[in-house]
C-alpha cells in the first residue's frame, strides 16, 4: 500500500521543492521505492533540483492526458535506483490536472509497487495545491519561521483538515507535520526571527525536522543535487533526521541552538 | 435519546445478587401546559388536538405544567385537570411549575415536582432584540456545524463542542446556542455563536458572541491574543493587544453598550 505525501506550504519561495526532493532521497536511501511528484504545472523546478531536466521527455501531463503511458514518463534516478522523478509540464496551464487524472496516476503508481509517493505542491491554494493536497495520506507543511508563512500554513491545514478525501469521506484525518526551514538559532537568540516553540505554539503541531538556513541549498540546487546527498551539510544531516522522523524514529532534534562547540566539532561530531 | 448511569453499590450489597437496579435515566416527556384550570375546557381541547394523532398519546406520560397559571391552583382544580386528561387517554406523572408555591399542592397530591426551574425560565416572555450583527457570506471554506441545528426555542441545546484547532480562514458558528472550541483559534479564523464563546486554547482570530443580539452572551478564552471581539455586535478590534490581558485568561461581557474585557481567576 503506498503512502501518499504532500509537501506543501502556502507560501511561495520556502523551501517546499528542496523538501521534497530531500525527503524522497532520504526515503529512497532507506531502501523504499519512491516516487516524486512534480504538481506545479507550468513553473517546473523539481527536475532542476532532482538533476534530471535534460532527461524529462514525457511529463505529468502527458500521462493524465494519455499521450504516454506513466511508465515511459517516470524518470529512473541514476544515484538511487529505487527512485523515479515524474516532471511537471513546463508549456502548460493547472487547468490540464484533472482530478480523475491524477487519481489514475496515483493509483497506477501504487500498482506498480510504490511506497511511497511524495507530492511536490505549487504555493498557493489553487487547483494545483488542492489537488496535490486531495489524495494525500500524509502532510509535511513546510513553513518559515516568520509570520506570513505561518499564518499561510495555518490556512493550509485548515484546508488539510476539510478539503482532502480523507476529511471529506470522514476516513481518519490527514497526518499533519511541521517542517521549519530557513532556520537560524543565532536570529532567534536575538529575537528577529520566531523561535521553534513559538511556530509549534501558534500552529499546535509536532515539527518533523528543522533545517537549518545554509548556502549549501543554493548550490546543491544549482547543481541538480538534492541537499540531502551533500553528506558534509547540516542541511542534510537535517533531512535525514526528518526522514527518521517521518519512518516513526525517535531521534534528538538537532540545529536549533546556536551552536557552542567549535566548528570541527559540530561538523563531525553530530 | 436516552442516557442511563448505573450506580455503583456499597460492597456489602454486592455479596448478594441485588434484587434491585437503580438506573438514571432520561425519557422525553410531554408537557401539558395549562392556561385555565376548567376541567371541561381542557377536555375539549385535548380530546380534539389527540384526535389527529389518538395512538401517538394513548396512555402517554405527561407532565402537567401550572407554570402558564395566573394564580396557584388549589388541589381539588388540580383534581379535576388531572381527572380530565386522564379521560382524554393520557397519565399525569408529575407536575411543573414554580416550585416554591407548587410545593404543597404536590405533596398533597402526591405527585413530582418535575423540572420546575426550566419551566420558569422558559415562560418568561423572549423580546428578540434587533439583529446585531448581519450574517456575512460564508467563505468558501466555512466548516458547516456537524450536529442538526436547534431551534431558537430549544434553549436547552447542548453547546456545539469543536475540537480541532480553527485554522486560519476557517470560520465556525453555532447557531442558537453556545460553542466551546478546545483548541485554539488561528490568526485570521473566525469563531461565532448565538450565545457564549468559550476557547480552551489560545484565541489569536475574531470571536464573535451574541451574533443574534443576545446581550448577555459572553466570551472566555484560556489564552487571549485576539483580533477583534464582539458581542451582540459591539465590538473591540486589538491592534495592539492590551499588555495586560495578552496571554492571559481573559472573560469579556457587554454592559450596555460598553464591551469589557478582565482577567479569569485574578
Amino acid at each position: 500500500m503506498a503512502e501518499i505525501i504532500v509537501v506543501t506550504s502556502g507560501k511561495g519561495g520556502v523551501g517546499k521543492t528542496t523538501t521534497s526532493a530531500s525527503l524522497a532521497c532520504g526515503l529512497a536511501q532507506r531502501g523504499k521505492r519512491v516516487a516524486v511528484i512534480d504538481f506545479d504545472i507550468g513553473l517546473r523546478n523539481l527536475d532542476l533540483i532532482m538533476g534530471c531536466e535534460r532527461r524529462v521527455v514525457y511529463d505529468f501531463v502527458n500521462v493524465i492526458q494519455g499521450d504516454c503511458t506513466l511508465r515511459q514518463a517516470l524518470i529512473k534516478d541514476k544515484r538511487i535506483d529505487t527512485l523515479c522523478v515524474l516532471a511537471a509540464s513546463q508549456t502548460r496551464d493547472k487547468d490540464a490536472l484533472s482530478d480523475a487524472g491524477v487519481r489514475r496516476v496515483l493509483d497506477e503508481l501504487a500498482a506498480d509497487g510504490f511506497e511511497y509517493i511524495i507530492c511536490d505542491s505549487p504555493a498557493g491554494i489553487e487547483k494545483g495545491a488542492h489537488l496535490a493536497m486531495y489524495f494525500a495520506d500524509r502532510a509535511v507543511v513546510v513553513v518559515n519561521p516568520e509570520v506570513s508563512s505561518v499564518r499561510d500554513s495555518d490556512r493550509i491545514l485548515g484546508l488539510l483538515a476539510s478539503k482532502t478525501q480523507r476529511a471529506e469521506r470522514g476516513n481518519g484525518a490527514v497526518k499533519e507535520h511541521l517542517l521549519l526551514t530557513r532556520y537560524s538559532p543565532r536570529r532567534v537568540a536575538s529575537g528577529e526571527m520566531m523561535s521553534v516553540d513559538d511556530v509549534r505554539e501558534i500552529l499546535g503541531l509536532d515539527v518533523v525536522g528543522v533545517v537549518p538556513e545554509s548556502p549549501d541549498v543554493l548550490s546543491a540546487s544549482n547543481a541538480g543535487t538534492p541537499v540531502i546527498l551533500n553528506g558534509d551539510s547540516d542541511v542534510s544531516g537535517a533531512y535525514q533526521d526528518a526522514v527518521a522522523r517521518l519512518l516513526g524514529e525517535t531521534v534528538p532534534m538537532r540545529f536549533t541552538q546556536e551552536p557552542r562547540k567549535g566548528f570541527f566539532a559540530r561538523m563531525f561530531g553530530g | 435519546m436516552s442516557t442511563n448511569l448505573e450506580f455503583s453499590l456499597p460492597e456489602a450489597a454486592q455479596a448478594l445478587p441485588p434484587v434491585i437496579d437503580i438506573r438514571y435515566g432520561q425519557v422525553g416527556l410531554v408537557h401539558v401546559r395549562v392556561r385555565t384550570t376548567d376541567p371541561g375546557v381542557i377536555l375539549d381541547e385535548l380530546t380534539g388536538r389527540i384526535a389527529a394523532a389518538p395512538h401517538f398519546f394513548r396512555r402517554t406520560a405527561v407532565c402537567l405544567d401550572l407554570s402558564a397559571l395566573d394564580q396557584v391552583p388549589e388541589v381539588a382544580e388540580i383534581r379535576a385537570v388531572i381527572e380530565a386528561v386522564r379521560r382524554a387517554g393520557m397519565l399525569s406523572i408529575g407536575l411543573a411549575g414554580d416550585s416554591a408555591t407548587l410545593d404543597g399542592v404536590a405533596s398533597v397530591l402526591n405527585l413530582p415536582l418535575l423540572s420546575g426551574l426550566r419551566t420558569a425560565i422558559r415562560s418568561v416572555p423572549v423580546v428578540q432584540p434587533p439583529q446585531a450583527v448581519p450574517p456575512s457570506p460564508v467563505p468558501a471554506t466555512a466548516v458547516p456545524a456537524q450536529a442538526p441545528e436547534p431551534t431558537a426555542a430549544d434553549s436547552s441545546a447542548p453547546a456545539l463542542i469543536h475540537t480541532q484547532p480553527v485554522r486560519s480562514g476557517q470560520r465556525i458558528y453555532a447557531r442558537h446556542r453556545d460553542l466551546i472550541v478546545t483548541a485554539g483559534v488561528g490568526a485570521g479564523a473566525e469563531v461565532m455563536a448565538d450565545g457564549c464563546l468559550h476557547v480552551y486554547g489560545a484565541l489569536r482570530g475574531r470571536a464573535m458572541a451574541g451574533a443574534h443580539g443576545e446581550l448577555a452572551a459572553r466570551v472566555f478564552c484560556q489564552d487571549f491574543q485576539a483580533e477583534l471581539v464582539s458581542i451582540a455586535g459591539v465590538f473591540r478590534v486589538f491592534e495592539t493587544i492590551p499588555a495586560e490581558l495578552a496571554g492571559k485568561p481573559v472573560q469579556a461581557w457587554l454592559t450596555g453598550d460598553d464591551l469589557h474585557f478582565a482577567r479569569i481567576g485574578g
